[in-house]
C-alpha cells in the first residue's frame, strides 16, 4: 500500500465530501514527542500535539488548538492569534493557567485538582468551559 | 580513569552539600580515592561540612589561574586517607572560574582519583555551567515541596540539553508522618513529574545538623537513619542493589506499644 505525501491532499483522503475536507483538515499540526520540563516551551503558528506531559513551568502556545496526551501541568495557551475556537485536550487537565485568545483562566483557589478522565476546554457562550471528553459509548448511554 | 559526578539541585538549600560530603566520605570509607570539588565560589561551606575549614591554603582558583598546581590545593580529609578536598575560593564570585578551566580541571582529577564529586551551587548561571562542565554523570537532590521539584524539573531539563542524561535523583528530608497524612508531596508524586531514576531518600533528621556543624558527615555514624541512608546511597552508587530504607519512625517504645495496642 502506498502512503501518500501532503501535497496530493485529495488522495489521501478517500471517502470524503469535498466539502468536508475545508472544514475538517488542518495540517498545520506539530507533533512534540516528548514531555515538557520546567522552563522548556514550544510556541508554535497552527496546532500542537505533545506526546507527554506538560510539567509546571512549561508553557504551551499555539495559533491553533493544544492536545497534550498525558498530564497538563503547565501554562498552555490556544488560540493565541485571536482565535475564540481553538480547543485545548488533555488527558489530566491541571493547567496552572489556561488561556484561549484572550481569555485567561486558573483553577479554583484552595481546590487540589483531581482530575482522572481526559478533558477539553473550549470558549462556550463567551466564558472559558471545561468538559470531560466524551466517548461514543458515553454518547450512546445518553441517548438511551 | 575515574567519574566525574556533579551534585546538583536548583534550589538552594536541599542538601547539595551534606549529599557530597556524605557520599564522597562514603566511597572513601568503603576504600576509593575521592576528590571532592566545592565550585561554590563565593559561599563556600564543603569545607565547613567536612571541618577541613582550617586547613585552606589554595583554592580552585588558584588551579585554574595557574597560582599553584591542584596537588599543592587539595586537602586530605583529617579522617580518610582516600578522600581528598578542592576547597573553593571566598573572596572572589562565579565569574572567576570558566566552564573550559572547569573541563580541563576534572580531566586532570580523573587521571588520579576513582570518583570526583562536584558540589553545585544553587541556580542555573555560570556557577551551575561552571559545575556541570566536566561531568559524566548528574545526581538531582530535593526536596519534597513544590517549589523544590519545580526547580530539580528544570534543573533536569538543562542537564538534558547539556547532554548529561540519565540523572539520579536523591529525595532529601522526607518526613513519612506528614507524607501519610497528605501535608508532604511523597515519593509517587515527585516521580511522576520528575521521571528520573530515584537513587536513594533520605529521611528528615537531626542529627545533620548536629553532623553539618561538628564538621562530621553523619555516614560514619553507626545510630543515624540518615547516616544508614547514605550509606545506601553509597553503595547503590557502586553498583550493589540496596532495598530502599524503611522510613517509618517507630516512635520509639510508646510508640510501638500505641502500634500493637491499635492506636495512632
Amino acid at each position: 500500500m502506498t502512503y501518500l505525501k501532503r501535497d496530493a491532499r485529495d488522495e489521501i483522503f478517500s471517502g470524503f465530501s469535498h466539502g468536508d475536507l475545508e472544514g475538517i483538515i488542518d495540517e498545520n499540526t506539530i507533533l512534540v514527542q516528548r514531555t515538557l520540563r520546567s522552563g522548556q516551551s514550544i510556541r508554535y503558528d497552527g496546532n500542537v500535539v505533545v506526546l507527554g506531559d506538560v510539567n509546571p513551568g512549561a508553557e504551551v502556545a499555539a495559533a491553533g488548538n493544544v492536545v497534550v496526551m498525558g498530564a497538563l501541568r503547565g501554562m498552555v495557551h490556544a488560540g493565541a492569534g485571536g482565535d475564540e475556537n481553538a480547543i485545548v485536550m488533555s488527558f489530566r487537565l491541571q493547567p496552572t493557567q489556561l488561556r484561549i485568545a484572550n481569555h485567561i483562566t486558573r483553577p479554583p483557589d484552595n481546590e487540589a485538582l483531581e482530575v482522572d478522565r481526559p478533558e477539553i476546554a473550549r470558549i462556550k457562550d463567551g466564558v472559558v468551559t471545561i468538559e470531560a471528553v466524551s466517548t461514543g459509548s458515553e454518547r450512546q448511554a445518553k441517548v438511551t | 580513569m575515574g567519574e566525574v559526578i556533579v551534585v546538583t539541585s536548583g534550589k538552594g538549600g536541599v542538601g547539595k552539600t551534606t549529599t557530597t560530603a556524605n557520599i564522597g566520605t562514603g566511597l572513601a570509607a568503603l576504600g576509593h580515592k575521592v576528590a571532592l570539588v566545592d565550585t561554590d565560589i563565593g559561599l563556600r561551606n564543603l569545607d565547613v561540612v567536612l571541618g577541613l575549614e582550617n586547613r585552606i591554603v589554595y583554592d580552585i582558583t588558584d588551579v585554574t589561574g595557574g597560582v599553584c598546581r591542584v596537588k599543592q590545593a587539595l586537602i586530605r580529609d583529617k579522617r580518610l586517607d582516600g578522600l581528598h578536598l578542592l576547597p573553593a575560593a571566598q573572596t572572589k564570585d562565579k565569574t572567576a572560574v570558566s566552564p573550559d578551566q572547569m573541563r580541563a580541571l576534572c580531566k586532570e582529577l580523573k587521571q588520579e582519583f576513582e570518583y570526583v564529586i562536584i558540589d553545585c551551587p544553587a541556580g542555573i548561571e555560570q556557577g551551575f555551567r561552571n559545575a556541570i562542565a566536566g561531568a559524566d554523570k548528574a545526581i538531582v537532590v530535593t526536596t519534597p515541596e513544590v517549589s523544590a521539584v519545580r526547580d530539580a524539573d528544570r534543573i533536569i531539563g538543562l542537564l538534558e540539553a547539556a547532554e548529561l542524561s540519565d540523572p539520579k535523583l536523591i529525595i532529601n528530608r522526607i518526613r513519612p508522618k506528614m507524607v501519610r497524612a497528605g501535608d508532604m508531596m511523597g515519593i509517587d508524586d515527585m516521580i511522576d513529574i520528575l521521571a528520573i531514576d530515584l537513587l536513594g531518600v533520605i529521611p528528615e533528621d537531626e542529627m545533620i545538623v548536629i553532623t553539618t556543624n561538628r564538621g562530621e558527615p553523619v555516614v560514619l555514624d553507626q545510630v543515624s537513619r540518615s547516616g544508614q541512608a547514605y550509606r545506601n546511597i553509597t553503595r547503590r552508587l557502586l553498583g550493589e542493589e540496596v532495598p530502599m530504607l524503611d522510613l517509618e519512625d517507630t516512635g520509639g517504645f510508646f510508640g510501638r506499644l500505641k502500634k500493637i495496642m491499635g492506636l495512632k
